[in-house]
C-alpha cells in the first residue's frame, strides 16, 4: 500500500513538472519519462565541416552552423567540435570560403530502363568524386545541361564502381526536372555537381552498427538510396532484414544487392488509410528490441509514424527527404523552421532523425 | 548530494578532494586523457609568498596534494630572478601519482569526456552535457575549467594554435560552463587593451640541450643565459599572463627552471633566434610543440564570483582556478 502511494506521489510529480514542457504528451513519452528520466540532446553537425569545402559561403557572412567565431561573436563557444578548428581554416584560406563544387560534364555509360518512369543511369566521372561518393548518403545533383542551373534534381548515388570510375543512380520521373534528365540518350553528358554528403540522417547511429542485426524499411524510389546504407551494414558485420514495399513498381529493382548483403526480404505494404499497416507494425515491434538500428528509406510521413511507434530507445537513422536545389546552404529550399526561431538547412545539418520533426513549425 | 567537478587540472583534483572529504559523491569529467591540465608543464612551487599560502593549506587540513608535489621535487629551494626558495616539481612524475591518489579516495573519474552543456531550471543547474550527448545529473557543479584556448581564440587575440598540453585538436575544445549558463564571462585585458594574455612559459627537451646546460640544470635547477643585443624585446614581457615572471630579467636572459624538462620563461621564442644562444644550438620544444611561435591564450573566460567562489547567477555553480580569476598558479589552484 505504502508503495502504491509513493508510486502515485511520483507519477503526480512528473504530470506537474514535465507536462507543461512536452509538446505532445503521449502516453509513450510519460511511459519512458517515469521509466527512465533519460535526457535529450540534440548535437547538431554540420556534413561539410572539416572537409575540402569547408569554409563555405556561410561562413563570409558570419552564418557559419558551427563556429562562434563565424556567427559574429568574439570569443569560441564549440559545443559542436567535429576535429577541426573551422575559424583557423577560414584564416588559413584568408577568410575566405573554400571553392565551390563545380559542375562537370559526364557521360552517360548505360541508360536502363527498369519501369514506367523509373530509369536507372551510369555515369563516368573522375576517380576522384567517385570516392568521395562511396559513403553512405552520398548524392549529386544532375541536370540536363541545356536546362538552367535551377533544373538541378539531388539523386542519390545507388552504387559506386571506383575501378571503372562509375556511378550509379535511379531516377523517379516525377516532373519537369526529372523529364528533362530523361531526355538524355546513352553517351551523352549530363551535369552533375558533387560530391554532397547529407543524403542519409543519424549517420552516427549507422557507423556504429557491429556484428549485430540491422532492420532497413524503403518503399518506391528509396529502394536505391537505401543499398549504399545496406551495404555498410553488412561490412560490420550485421545480419540485413530488409522490409519493401514495391509500391508502383512491377519489381523489386534491387534483387541483386539484396542478394549480395544476404537480407531476409520482407514484403509488404507500409502505409494504410494515412497510417502504418497494420504489418508494418507487427514486423516493427517484432524486432525493435533485437536490431540495433533501424534505418528509413521512406516518406517524411512514413518516417514520422514510424518513430512515433517504435520504441525511442531504438537507433535510428533515415533518408533526408528535405528538398534542396544549391546543396551549399544559401538558396533556403531546404531550410525547416522550427520552434523557438531555429532554422536547419537540412542540405548541410545532419542530425539524429529524432529532431526531424521535434518542435517543427509547418506554418 | 552528488558534486559535479567539470575540468581535472589542479584546481578540480583539489576541488574533487575537497568535497569528497565533505563527505560527497564526486564525479570529476576531463576532457583529455589525464588529469592536471596546464599543471603538466607547469612545475614552480613555493616561490616567494607561496612558500606561506603552501604552508597554510596544510596547516588547514587540505595539504594531500602539497605532500605529493613535495614528494616530487627536482630542486627544494632555488632562486631565479625575483623570486626566492622555490620548488620545482618533476612535470614528468607528478601526474600518475596525483591521478592514483585521488582514485584511491573513491573519487570517480572520467576521462575523455568533454562537457559542452548544462541543462537547468531557473537559477539551479540540473545536470551536464557530454559531447556525445550523455546527459550526467548532480547536485551541486564546480566549474574548473580554466580559461586557456580554445583553438578560435588562440588565434583571434594571439598567435594562433600552438599545439599546447590542452590538446584542443584531440579531444575537443573545453566550453565555458559559466557561459553556457547564461553567466556573463569576464576577460582580462593586457596592457595595450587587448584580450587575454598569453601563458607565460613553455618547455625545452633536455636532450637537446649542451651537456654543460643540463648539468647545471640537473645541480642547480636554474640556468640564465644572455639573449643577444639585437633580439632583447621588452614589449614581449606586457604580452604574458603572469606578471610576477615579467620582470626585465626575463626579457634580456632566458631563464630555464628544471622542472623535468627545460622550462624556458617567456611566452614563445622563434626557434632560429633560441638557437643562437650558446648551449641551445640544437634546442627543441616540447613544450608547446610549436612554442616557437606562439603559445595559448588565457583569462577569455572568467566567471565572475564572490569570495565565496559561488558564481553569480547560478545557485549551485562553484568555480575554482584560473576560472575563478586572474594571476593564479598551482598553489593558488
Amino acid at each position: 500500500m505504502k508503495l502504491f502511494t509513493v508510486f502515485m506521489y511520483l507519477c503526480i510529480y512528473v504530470f506537474v513538472t514535465l507536462f507543461p514542457v512536452q509538446k505532445y504528451a503521449n502516453s509513450k513519452h510519460l511511459r519512458s519519462i517515469v521509466g527512465g528520466l533519460f535526457m535529450n540532446y540534440e548535437i547538431k553537425d554540420c556534413i561539410d565541416a572539416g572537409t575540402e569545402y569547408c569554409p563555405c559561403s556561410l561562413a563570409e557572412t558570419g552564418d557559419c552552423i558551427l563556429c562562434s567565431h563565424l556567427q559574429g561573436k568574439d570569443f569560441c563557444d564549440c559545443t559542436n567540435w567535429k576535429g577541426v578548428c573551422i575559424f583557423q581554416e577560414y584564416d588559413w584560406n584568408n577568410n575566405k570560403a573554400k571553392t565551390l563544387r563545380k559542375v562537370s560534364l559526364s557521360k552517360i555509360i548505360n541508360k536502363e530502363i527498369l519501369d514506367e518512369n523509373l530509369v536507372c543511369l551510369t555515369i563516368l566521372c573522375t576517380h576522384k568524386l567517385v570516392l568521395e561518393l562511396s559513403i553512405p548518403g552520398s548524392f549529386i545533383f544532375v541536370r540536363n545541361p541545356k536546362s538552367n542551373g535551377y533544373f538541378d534534381s539531388p539523386i542519390s548515388i545507388m552504387e559506386t564502381l571506383p575501378e571503372e570510375n562509375l556511378v550509379k543512380i535511379v531516377i523517379e520521373l516525377k516532373g519537369v526536372k526529372t523529364k528533362s534528365i530523361n531526355l538524355l540518350e546513352e553517351n551523352d553528358n549530363m551535369a552533375i555537381k558533387g560530391p554532397y554528403w547529407n543524403g542519409v540522417l543519424g549517420l552516427k547511429n549507422i557507423n556504429k552498427c557491429k556484428d549485430g542485426i540491422s532492420l532497413l524499411i524503403a518503399g518506391g524510389i528509396g529502394m536505391a538510396p537505401m543499398i549504399p546504407v545496406m551495404r555498410k551494414l553488412y561490412a560490420s558485420g550485421n545480419k540485413i532484414v530488409v522490409v519493401i514495399d514495391k509500391s508502383n513498381y512491377k519489381d523489386i529493382y534491387i534483387k541483386k544487392y539484396l542478394e549480395l548483403c544476404n537480407a531476409d526480404i520482407i514484403e509488404c505494404t507500409l502505409l494504410a488509410n494515412g497510417d502504418l499497416s497494420s504489418e508494418a507494425k507487427k514486423i516493427i515491434k517484432q524486432y525493435e528490441n533485437k536490431v540495433n538500428l533501424i534505418y528509413c528509406s521512406v516518406t517524411d510521413i512514413l518516417i514520422s509514424k514510424i518513430l512515433e511507434f517504435s520504441d525511442d530507445n531504438v537507433n535510428f537513422a533515415c533518408c533526408n527527404n528535405a528538398k534542396m536545389c544549391c546543396g551549399e546552404g544559401v538558396c533556403g529550399a531546404c531550410s525547416i523552421r522550427y520552434a523557438g526561431h531555429i532554422v536547419k538547412k537540412m542540405c548541410k545539418v545532419q542530425i539524429d532523425p529524432r529532431y526531424i520533426f521535434k518542435g517543427r513549425r509547418l506554418l | 548530494m552528488k558534486v559535479i567537478v567539470i575540468g581535472g587540472g589542479w584546481a578540480g583534483c583539489a576541488a574533487s578532494i575537497a568535497a569528497h572529504n565533505a563527505g560527497a559523491d564526486v564525479e570529476l569529467f576531463e576532457k583529455t586523457d589525464m588529469l592536471l591540465g596546464l599543471g603538466n608543464v607547469g612545475g614552480i612551487m613555493r616561490n616567494n609568498g607561496r612558500f606561506t599560502a603552501t604552508e597554510e593549506i596544510s596547516a588547514l587540513g587540505a595539504g594531500e596534494l602539497i605532500k605529493i608535489i613535495d614528494k616530487n621535487s627536482r630542486h627544494k629551494n632555488v632562486d631565479f630572478p625575483g623570486h626566492k626558495h622555490a620548488s620545482l616539481y618533476d612535470v614528468n612524475k607528478i601526474e600518475p601519482d596525483i591521478h592514483n591518489y585521488i582514485k584511491s579516495l573513491g573519487i570517480s573519474i572520467n576521462l575523455i569526456k568533454r562537457v559542452i552543456d548544462i541543462k537547468k531550471h531557473e537559477n539551479i543547474i540540473d545536470g551536464i552535457y557530454l559531447s556525445d550527448g550523455t546527459y550526467v545529473s548532480g547536485d551541486v557543479f564546480i566549474e574548473t575549467t580554466g580559461s586557456t584556448g580554445p583553438m578560435g581564440n588562440c588565434l583571434r587575440y594571439g598567435n594562433g594554435c600552438s599545439m599546447c598540453i590542452l590538446r584542443c585538436p584531440s579531444f575537443g575544445p573545453r566550453v565555458s560552463i559559466s557561459s553556457r549558463a547564461g553567466v556573463d564571462d569576464l576577460q582580462g585585458e593586457r596592457d595595450d587593451g587587448e584580450l587575454g594574455a598569453f601563458s607565460g612559459s613553455c618547455k625545452l627537451s633536455k636532450d637537446t640541450l649542451s651537456d654543460d646546460i643540463v648539468r647545471e640544470l640537473d645541480e642547480k635547477g636554474v640556468v640564465v643565459l644572455k639573449i643577444p643585443e639585437e633580439d632583447i624585446n621588452m614589449d614581449k614581457l606586457k604580452l604574458k599572463v603572469c606578471q610576477q615572471y615579467a620582470l626585465k630579467e626575463f626579457a634580456e636572459n632566458v631563464v630555464l627552471l628544471d622542472t623535468g624538462h627545460a622550462k624556458l620563461m617567456t611566452t614563445f621564442y622563434p626557434l632560429q633566434k633560441l638557437r643562437k644562444i650558446p648551449g641551445l644550438e640544437k634546442a627543441k620544444f616540447i613544450d608547446p610543440y610549436a612554442g616557437g611561435k606562439g603559445n595559448s591564450i588565457r583569462y577569455l573566460s572568467v566567471a565572475p564570483r564572490a569570495d565565496d567562489m559561488k558564481v553569480q547567477g547560478i545557485d549551485n555553480l562553484f568555480c575554482a582556478g584560473e576560472k575563478g580569476g586572474l594571476f593564479v598558479g598551482h598553489t593558488e589552484a
